[in-house]
C-alpha cells in the first residue's frame, strides 16, 4: 500500500524536472526597471516591494496562501483525533432524538 | 509561569497587537506588509499560550471559529485577487497618494492577508500545544 505514494512522487518529481529543465534562462532587466518605475503610479503603493507581492504578482502570493491553507487544515486533521468530533456530535444528537 | 512573566505579557499584550496592526495598515508606505504583520498578530497570542496555564486559557481560543474566519478572509483575499484589474484602477481615483487612504487594492490585501496568516499561525501552534497539554 505504501508504493503507490512512493511511486506517485517519483513520478511527480520526474515530471517536474523535466518540465523545468525546458524554462529559459534569461535574465531580464526589463522586469526589474518596469515595476520600479511603475510601482507607485500603476498600483498607487509607495512599498515598491508590496505593489510587486499584493498588485503585480498578486497570484503567486494566492498560491502562498492556499498552500498555508493546506498546512493548517492538515495540521488540524492530524492533531485532532476523529474520536472527539464524533462524540461531541453524538451528545448533540442524543437530545434531539430523546425528545422526538 | 512566574508571576512577573505573567504581568508583563499582560502588558505587552495589546501592544504588539496594535504594532501588527500598524504593521498591516502601513504595509504600502513602509516596510511590512501582510505576511509580517500576520506573523507579529500571531505572536502576541503564542506569548499568551506559552504563559498562562491550560485552564486559563482553555475555551479562549475556538478552533472552528479561528477556521471560519480564516476561510472568510481566503474568500475576500480570493475575490480582490481576482478582480484585481477591474478593482484597482477605480479605487486609485477616489485615493489621495503618500496617505493612508492609498495603495489600490494593495490596503485590504494587507489587511485580509495579516489576518489569514495570524489565525493560521493560531490554530498550528494551538493545536500542537494542546497536545502537549495532554501528556
Amino acid at each position: 500500500m505504501k508504493l503507490v505514494p512512493v511511486f506517485g512522487l517519483i513520478i511527480f518529481t520526474a515530471l517536474m524536472l523535466y518540465a523545468v529543465s525546458d524554462l529559459p534562462i534569461t535574465h531580464n532587466p526589463d522586469v526589474k526597471q518596469y515595476y520600479l518605475q511603475n510601482a507607485l503610479e500603476k498600483t498607487g503603493s509607495a512599498n515598491a516591494v508590496n505593489a510587486i507581492v499584493w498588485d503585480f504578482r498578486a497570484y503567486d502570493t494566492l498560491g502562498e496562501e492556499t498552500v498555508l491553507f493546506a498546512a493548517v487544515i492538515a495540521v488540524f486533521l492530524i492533531v485532532h483525533k476523529k474520536s472527539e468530533f464524533k462524540l461531541k456530535t453524538l451528545k448533540k444528537q442524543i437530545p434531539k432524538t430523546k425528545q422526538n | 509561569m512566574d508571576l512577573i512573566i505573567k504581568t508583563i505579557t499582560r502588558v505587552m499584550f495589546p501592544f504588539i497587537i496594535l504594532f501588527g496592526a500598524y504593521t498591516a495598515l502601513h504595509g504600502h508606505l513602509t516596510p511590512g506588509g501582510g505576511f509580517p504583520a500576520g506573523a507579529t498578530i500571531a505572536t502576541a497570542f503564542v506569548l499568551l499560550l506559552l504563559t498562562f496555564r491550560e485552564s486559563e486559557v482553555e475555551g479562549r481560543f475556538p478552533e472552528i471559529k479561528l477556521i471560519d474566519i480564516k476561510s472568510i478572509a481566503s474568500l475576500a483575499l480570493l475575490a480582490i485577487i481576482l478582480f484585481e484589474f477591474a478593482l484597482r484602477d477605480k479605487l486609485i481615483q477616489y485615493q489621495i497618494p503618500m496617505t493612508v487612504w492609498s495603495g489600490g487594492d494593495t490596503l485590504p490585501a494587507n489587511i485580509f492577508g495579516s489576518i489569514i496568516v495570524a489565525t493560521g499561525i493560531i490554530i498550528i501552534i494551538y493545536s500542537l500545544i494542546k497536545e502537549e497539554w495532554k501528556k
